[in-house]
């Protein structure tokens, strides 16, 4: 019907575009970024590649939401005046939580009655502007955080800080902190809110409707830290380069770092495996397991204090009754899901004080698997079945595996559980309620101490309280504890915690799955970071 | 002057379509079970902060009030700020758009091509092996999921064959391209920038590709259809039985014909496309608005949401506006 010679031109015509686009395409790939030339020359020893999950929602650490990539860069480009150091557990290099020091600052010191702190700047530290960094710059900051009344202003209630009047200008380089009563969480609560911005330049963007700059601050990125952000391209990549002024220990190993967005994991793994990127922050699961095997690649484990738990509400049915608790906990298949989840790469644990925090004690979390004993436990509330739904977060398949085994088991023993997964916003707003019977939870605390696990997570109101659970004995120890400085007597007090919520178990502790970070051969220096923020200043990568 | 007449009223006609899809997003939005605010809180945050914070994004007004705000910004080009990143939403949305706009046109007009050539082509060999070849092509562009054709490109194109980029980002930061539109390719014509244009065209290319066999079947579906439809009517077989040329017929009676009804199917596809790149953007590391407006959405994001929503209206009705004279252009029958 068709003659051939119309339709084959057409054909010729359409293949020719379709080739054109793309040769072009191919070529002009070949021309700069072909994978295999990258992999086999490798990167220069003086740049680090680094893929991430997701770019930051924002460059201002006052006002930004919880976001893991935004907080993990803040570390490494924002002047912090002390940190943790560094100490070797096993193989691994973890940050030191008990030895807190100064770094930008030179010095942070308490008065005999450890109620006013004295933070002493080092002269001659500046920031990308030129200016120098002086006690103008840490009051200006301070009054900002407490204006934001956000992150910093919630954490420094802790340690008895509550207003900017508080923090005084003493000299040019010398500011005191008037806590209203001593704390022996101080260096470690300030070791994750000290950090300063630069004021005079901040000023600069400043107007009557923005006093705080937040819209210029939400764009561009702050200065003086261990990097200097030289390069940020919107959701791609960002460059940092190394403050060559940094007058601390420890500054940054490699002059330029370059930080890509990459957020499937697989496109991680394919990048790492090729030599593209150095350092994948976003791979988990079967992936990291195949990597282990991968020439060229290798993957650093250290122990972390993520806990994985399941938080029972207190106040809701069925876990109201401290019975049907203990009958979860006994019914949770713990090593089943260390082996099936974590392909044996966590640690089981006995308290909910997580392992590794000062304090600790195995009598803290005294169940394990047993139907049985479930069954008896159930029994014991009167009840023989139960049901109640379980929530998990929406596209989390860690917390999906666990969920689905927990199920299970838990049904053998009478508890029917209806899993539901939801969103971050749902599930934010049903915690805020406490309006959730039966939860997973997965995350490490920021500050290695009970004082500050009881602050957030086991006072009434704490916002990480979901279980809604409340305790007068606890209230009055966490009251205690403010003020209690002695190591032996924080530990008593400790002990005391953990027996009482041993009795109580507002939680089940499912386990402490340690943390993987698969990186290049070459790739160097890592160190463990106990709040969950990578240090970069200690990568290093070899030629 | 009567095509102009008619995009004058239609644009007119967008005004209450616009509100009314304004309305409905401020409302619906906040009747979604979740609060953004508490997102954006520390675990130490009391409820005194989060009212300082909400008032700090104006919810702590009546909702009458709030949507006033929100509908006097619009005006103003005032989209409202993002609780997540304390940024203007009318800045982040202009960052955002350009990368998904150009993919999708190119996408789309790649496929649009494509469907004309190989549905007018296909038809001419109906129940032949050539037609049958494509009718399961097009099946299969249907049938497999974007994220892992996606996936599958990049495995093959990227990671065994190295012919295109790591799938990181759409252009080599070192091109130094001046960001003017947010689409890269345009951007870096635009700035006369050699290497930036070469990177950005190769990066386009398995995510346009990927795009393009996604909404090739549709398409090709419809023309092929018509095609043949065109190729029984009376009119197409008087024409032949007068002993026209091939490319008379062809050009005069099949073509023009056919491509009738594929303005309104094309308008459809890249709407939808618009709304719903956000697989092939995360697959591809693309940071576009597709992963922006879904962000914004599950945490909440108010003004984002709102924005985002109205963008893909304003998208869908000016297409349907383009479309619409397109359809008039190419059938004489149609009167506007």
């Amino acid at each position: 019907m068709a003659p051939p010679n119309i339709s084959r031109r057409g054909l010729l015509q359409l293949g020719g575009s379709v080739a054109l686009l793309m040769t072009a395409g191919a070529c002009a790939a070949g021309s700069k970024s072909d994978p295999k030339s990258g992999a086999s020359a490798g990167p220069a020893a003086s740049t680090l590649r680094i893929a991430v999950s997701s770019y930051l929602s924002s460059w201002d650490q006052d006002f930004v939401g919880f976001d893991l990539t935004a907080l993990m860069l803040f570390k490494n480009v924002y002047p912090y005046m002390i940190d943790y150091g560094v100490t070797t557990a096993g193989d691994s290099q973890i940050l030191d939580t008990a030895n807190i020091t100064p770094t930008f600052a030179e010095s942070f010191e308490p008065d005999s009655e450890q109620k006013v702190w004295t933070l002493k700047l080092r002269q001659g530290v500046k920031f990308a502007s030129g200016n120098e960094m002086k006690a103008a710059d840490v009051k200006w900051s301070k009054d900002r955080a407490f204006a934001a009344q956000a992150n910093v202003a919630g954490i420094y209630r802790t340690i008895g800080l509550t207003k900017a009047e508080q923090v005084v200008v003493k000299d040019d380089y010398t500011v005191e902190f008037h806590q209203e009563f001593p704390s022996a969480l101080t260096r470690q609560i300030q070791a994750i809110s000290l950090y300063v911005f630069d004021s005079v330049e901040a000023k600069k963007h400043a107007t009557d409707a923005d006093p705080w700059a937040k819209e210029w601050f939400a764009k561009n990125a702050p200065t003086g830290g261990y990097f200097n952000v030289s390069k940020a391209t919107q959701g791609q990549e960002i460059e940092l380069s190394a403050n060559t002024g940094y007058p601390g220990p420890d500054g940054a190993k490699t002059p330029t770092i370059r930080i890509s967005v990459v957020p499937a994991a697989a496109n991680q793994r394919l990048q790492l495996q090729a030599g593209d990127i150095d350092v994948a922050l976003g791979i988990t699961g079967q992936d990291l397991q195949d990597l282990k095997k991968v020439d060229g690649v290798k993957v650093l484990s250290a122990a972390s204090n993520n806990q994985v738990a399941i938080q029972m509400s207190v106040t809701n049915a069925p876990f109201d009754d401290v019975n049907v608790r203990k009958a979860l906990a006994y019914a949770v298949p713990y090593e089943q899901i260390i082996k099936n989840v974590y392909n044996n790469d966590a640690r089981p644990t006995k308290s909910l004080v997580p392992l590794d925090m000062p304090g600790y004690s195995e009598t803290g979390y005294p169940f394990g698997y047993d139907l049985d004993k479930a069954k008896a436990a159930l029994a014991a509330s009167g009840k023989t079945a139960v049901s109640s739904e379980l929530v998990f977060e929406a596209n989390n398949d860690e917390q999906q595996k666990i969920a689905i085994q927990v199920q299970a088991e838990a049904a053998k023993a009478g508890i029917t559980l209806k899993l539901t997964p939801l969103d971050p916003a749902t599930l934010g707003e049903r915690r805020t309620k406490k309006s959730i019977p039966l939860q997973i939870t997965t995350g490490q605390l920021w500050v290695n101490d009970v004082e500050y696990m009881l602050a957030t997570s086991f006072v009434k109101g704490a916002a990480l309280n979901y279980s809604n659970y409340s305790n007068p004995e606890i209230e009055q120890i966490y009251t205690k504890s403010h003020t209690t400085v002695d190591d032996a007597a924080r530990k008593a007090l400790w002990t005391q915690v953990q027996s009482i919520l041993a009795t109580d178990v507002p939680w089940v502790i499912i386990c402490q799955p340690n943390f993987n970070l698969p990186v290049r051969e070459k790739v160097a220096g890592w160190v463990q970071p106990m709040d969950g923020l990578a240090r970069l200043r200690y990568l290093s990568a070899s030629a | 002057m009567r095509i102009l007449r008619f995009v004058g009223r239609r644009l007119l006609q967008l005004i209450p379509v616009l509100l009314g899809v304004v309305v409905l997003t401020f409302l619906l939005v906040r009747v979604l079970p979740g609060d953004p605010i508490r997102s954006i809180l520390g675990p130490n945050a009391t409820e005194a902060d989060a009212a300082a914070a909400r008032a700090r994004f104006g919810l702590d007004q009546p909702l009458w009030k709030q949507f006033l705000d929100y509908l006097g910004g619009l005006f103003t080009g005032n989209f409202g700020t993002s609780i997540q990143s304390g940024s203007p939403v009318s800045g982040e949305m202009a960052l955002r758009l350009g990368p998904t706009l150009e993919l999708v046109v190119i996408a789309v007009a790649i496929a649009v091509v494509l469907a004309i050539w190989l549905g007018i082509w296909s038809a001419r060999r109906a129940d032949r092996l050539g037609d049958h070849t494509v009718r399961i092509f097009a099946l299969f562009g249907n049938s497999i999921p974007e994220f892992w054709l996606g996936l599958v490109l990049i495995l093959v194109g990227y990671a065994a064959l190295g012919w295109f980029p790591a799938p990181s980002g759409r252009v080599d930061p070192d091109t130094n391209l001046t960001p003017l539109t947010g689409a890269d390719l345009v951007d870096a014509v635009l700035t006369g920038n050699g290497p930036a244009m070469a990177s950005a065209a190769a990066h386009l290319v398995l995510p346009v590709l990927t795009l393009v066999i996604g909404v090739l079947a549709p398409l090709l579906r419809s023309v092929r259809a018509s095609a043949l439809e065109v190729l029984h009517s009376e009119a197409y077989a008087a024409a032949a039985a007068h002993g026209l040329p091939e490319r008379t017929l062809l050009r005069g009676y099949l073509r023009r014909a056919t491509l009738v009804r594929l303005p309104s199917l094309a308008a459809l596809v890249f709407g939808t496309a618009i709304g719903s790149t956000v697989l092939v953007e995360y697959v591809y590391s693309w940071q576009g608005f597709g992963q922006w407006a879904l962000r914004g959405l599950l945490y909440r994001d108010y003004p984002v949401v709102q924005a985002s929503v109205l963008i893909i209206a304003l998208c869908y009705v000016l297409i349907f506006l383009i479309a619409d004279v397109v359809h008039a252009v190419l059938d004489p029958r149609v009167r506007i």
